[in-house]
């Protein structure tokens, strides 16, 4: 086990500096930052993007840009901000927390929706309540989240006036966002449960615990749901993973300070040191993610072994 | 049958939504006398409120109540005293400036000739190489220290629209010993002015918070504290200025307008803008090269349509690139009018066959320039030209197509100036060789902009800009379309507040009924 995590931690480092050399070389590709910090108005003589360019350190060969770059890179220095020269790593890991609320809840609802729904209707199949649970799954994937966000901002906050409209201020702010992203994840979340929960209901070993006399609900959840669980935490893991990525069309609509906006708005500035170092720790984040995901298929299923077989 | 019955939930749930979402007057929060003006913009200054970090309109918005120039430039926007009480010119190229006596920093630290001189050293030094600001003050040789309350500014060469300047972004005066003791990058989050508001808290992305300098030289202001709000999505800033918890928004899409004026607690208030939108030609491009091609295609649009149609009628029509309330706008130009005819007539001349193809390029993320193209497109093809509209990314448009001469035929481009002096926008758009204009050049054109830059008399300036504006509307490099205006929505307990037509937000004389 502890191997199997020192060697995937292993091949991490490994991608990363693929990564590295991808997101350094295509965002050079991208356009220049000296111009982009005049968009707008100001005057780009030559003289002045020179300059600025010179300042930037953007004068030097590319492979001297790199070099330094991944230097700084392995003493854990990510580099300034070419905007406002503040050290990326803060500036993303203060995105961080309103990222990982935002995530953490919207999986939350999205969870606390879509089991009830997906085993209901998987279990009650072609009932009234198996309709109502695939037409909600098809509204929560049908509808565009800016429009439930616009709508939720409308009905709970400007007519009932019960909720803030945006902001990120307290546990009252994070209520409708939460709830577009969950009711969102929450139609995809659940037909996947559905299905897998199909799948199982109709194994074997679910008719011999039947068969024995098991109360059904202990067939359900300790049976069924548990082995079903596989495609649904994969999916949760995928989904989670690119959620640190940030969820920029609702951190737009509800002003969430998330890693997302962040991110935008270093591309459209070409702002290098911001762009690689949030697309590395993202990466990195991702795997780690990833691999805690693969860690947990063990204990779920103790028939996945994970490491090398032994054969 | 089961399909029917799925969609007809669906319509009715949406229905249903849509209704309770309309449905319903909107209350406004509480009665209790605020002491917090809430202003929600649109976006972050960049992580920086340092007034040399910038080009941002909205640094403009939230700083202009931090800091101040030597100069300022009021709601009318004429330039006045700001930290200088008097200036005056011993040559053109030295300037001197009486400063005003007693003001402090919002930290105590007093204002006075070491602190002009240190701003500038800041600029055109080596914490200024970074600056996108610093081009614009290069003019400046050195600042020499006279007395306490006299400075001098040596140029290296005549600047007409200096004075302008100084009032404008990156001369905003910062205090010397603070930026010594805490740093630069300390400043940026923890700015200190000698503005009315003192920020007492900045998070990125999300607000900025002040409190009252009562203390501030040109008075103390109505309210303690102000808060901006960083909300990007329209709709939102919207929604919080119905309910109370934003006073004033600012940009209000066209398409909006109506809900603000249909809400009883709140009012629409317009202003002009100094951005003007317009299609530029590449006349590096054949037929563009025709000047009867590019008049036939100002002739062939009908632009007072698109501002009634697609804005609302919140525009203006232009005659040239430049707003009205730029310094050089020939106000008894009239733009090109709406004449079909005439436009086949010189296509006809030029020799130009039918369904001739152009490519237009456009910013792709600009739903409402999206439609005035498509106009644009229907408009040429009424007269035989076939338009293919190319969405782009604003970045690579702006900084990569345009610059290169790869933008196609015709191309989007919208521009106001910050300095709003023509100078600014004419010169880097009609001199042939600057970095926005890689194909246009006219050795007439040529001389009239260096003419209007060597001069520092206005009266002379202004003569040469009208004269430069009638060559270029013959010369039809662009297809001017129409000036901006600027909507805000204010909850009608703001008093005092006046929209500003360069969005630098005045909040000092702003309070509650």
């Amino acid at each position: 086990m502890l191997s199997y995590v020192v060697r995937r931690l292993f091949h991490t480092l490994i991608v990363l500096f693929g990564i590295s050399l991808i997101v350094f070389f295509a965002i050079r590709l991208t356009g220049d930052p000296a111009v982009a910090m005049f968009q707008g108005a100001g005057e780009p003589s030559k003289e002045a993007l020179d300059q600025i360019r010179k300042a930037l350190g953007l004068d030097k060969p590319l492979w001297q840009q790199y070099l330094l770059f991944i230097g700084d890179m392995l003493t854990g220095d990510m580099g300034v901000s070419f905007r406002n020269q503040q050290p990326v790593l803060q500036l993303i890991m203060e995105r961080m927390g309103a990222t990982l609320t935002l995530a953490f809840a919207g999986i939350f609802v999205a969870v606390l929706i879509a089991f009830p729904v997906g085993i209901l209707s998987a279990v009650k199949r072609g009932s009234f309540m198996d309709m109502f649970g695939r037409i909600f799954s098809l509204i929560g994937i049908s509808f565009p989240n800016f429009w439930l966000a616009i709508m939720l901002i409308l009905i709970f906050a400007v007519n009932l006036q019960w909720l803030p409209a945006s902001g990120y201020n307290g546990f009252e702010y994070l209520i409708l966002p939460a709830i577009s992203l969950g009711l969102i994840l929450s139609g995809v979340l659940a037909r996947l449960i559905r299905s897998s929960m199909l799948d199982v209901l109709h194994q074997h070993y679910i008719r011999t615990a039947r068969a024995k006399g098991v109360a059904e609900w202990v067939v359900i959840i300790r049976h069924a749901l548990r082995n079903a669980l596989i495609p649904t935490i994969t999916f949760l893991g995928l989904q989670f993973g690119a959620l640190l990525g940030g969820v920029v069309i609702l951190e737009q609509v509800f002003s969430w300070p998330g890693v997302g906006r962040l991110v935008i708005d270093a591309i459209n500035d070409r702002d290098y040191p911001l762009v690689q170092g949030s697309v590395l720790i993202l990466a990195f984040m991702l795997m780690l993610v990833n691999l805690f995901v693969d860690l947990l298929y063990g204990i779920i299923d103790p028939r996945i072994k994970l490491g090398r077989e032994r054969s | 049958m089961k399909k029917n019955f799925l969609l007809g939930v669906t319509a009715a749930l949406i229905g249903a939504t849509a209704l309770t979402a309309c449905s319903g007057g909107s209350q406004t929060a509480s009665s209790v006398k605020k002491e917090e003006i809430v202003v929600a913009i649109t976006e972050d200054p960049r992580g920086s409120l340092d007034p040399i970090d910038t080009f941002l309109v909205t640094w403009g918005s939230i700083a202009s109540n931090i800091f101040d120039g030597l100069l300022e430039r009021g709601e009318d926007l004429k330039l006045r005293p700001g930290l200088a009480e008097s200036w005056e010119y011993k040559d053109p190229k030295t300037l001197e400036f009486k400063l005003r006596k007693g003001v402090a920093f919002q930290n105590g630290e007093p204002f006075n000739a070491e602190s002009v001189k240190f701003t500038f050293d800041r600029l055109l030094g080596p914490e200024g190489e970074k600056s996108p600001q610093r081009s614009n003050y290069d003019a400046i040789d050195k600042v020499e220290v006279i007395d306490e309350h006299t400075v001098v500014f040596k140029l290296k060469k005549p600047d007409p629209v200096l004075l302008t300047k100084l009032a404008g972004y990156g001369a905003m005066i910062v205090p010397p010993k603070y930026l010594k003791e805490k740093g630069d990058a300390n400043f940026n989050t923890n700015p200190i002015g000698t503005g009315p508001f003192k920020v007492t808290e900045y998070v990125k992305d999300d607000h900025i918070s002040m409190e009252a300098n009562a203390k501030y030289w040109g008075g103390s202001p109505k309210v303690k504290k102000v808060k901006y709000r960083i909300i990007p999505e329209a709709t939102t800033r919207i929604a919080e200025l119905q309910t109370g918890a934003v006073d004033i928004a600012a940009r209000i899409p066209a398409s909006q307008a109506k809900t603000i004026e249909s809400n009883k607690d709140l009012s629409l208030q317009k202003s002009g803008s100094p951005t003007v939108r317009f299609i530029r030609f590449d006349v590096s491009k054949p037929p563009m090269d025709n000047v009867k091609v590019r008049q036939a295609i100002n002739y062939a649009i009908d632009k007072q349509a698109i501002i009634d149609k697609i804005l609302n009628g919140y525009g203006k029509a232009i005659s040239t690139i430049q707003g009205d309330i730029s310094f050089g706008n020939d106000p008894n130009l009239k733009p090109y009018p709406y004449d079909p005819a005439k436009a086949k007539q010189l296509l006809h001349d030029a020799g130009v066959q039918p369904n001739t193809k152009l490519t237009l390029s456009i910013v792709g993320s600009d739903a409402v320039f999206k439609e005035v193209a498509q106009a644009v497109s229907a408009y040429l093809k009424e007269v035989g030209l076939a338009v293919e509209i190319k969405p782009q990314d604003v970045q690579t448009l702006n900084n990569d197509l345009i610059p290169k001469a790869k933008a196609g035929e015709m191309f989007q481009f919208g521009w106001g100036g910050w300095t709003l002096d023509f100078d600014n926008t004419a010169y880097l758009l009609y001199k042939k060789g600057q970095f926005w204009n890689p194909s246009y050049g006219s050795p007439e054109v040529d001389k009239l902009l260096d003419a209007e830059r060597n001069s520092v008399s206005q009266e002379e300036r202004q003569k040469i800009f009208y004269q430069l504006d009638k060559v270029l509307i013959d010369e039809a490099v662009d297809v001017p379309l129409y000036q901006d205006m600027t909507l805000w929505g204010v909850n009608k307990k703001v008093k005092g507040f006046v929209t500003p037509p360069d969005d630098r937000l005045r909040l000092k004389d702003v309070s509650f009924e």
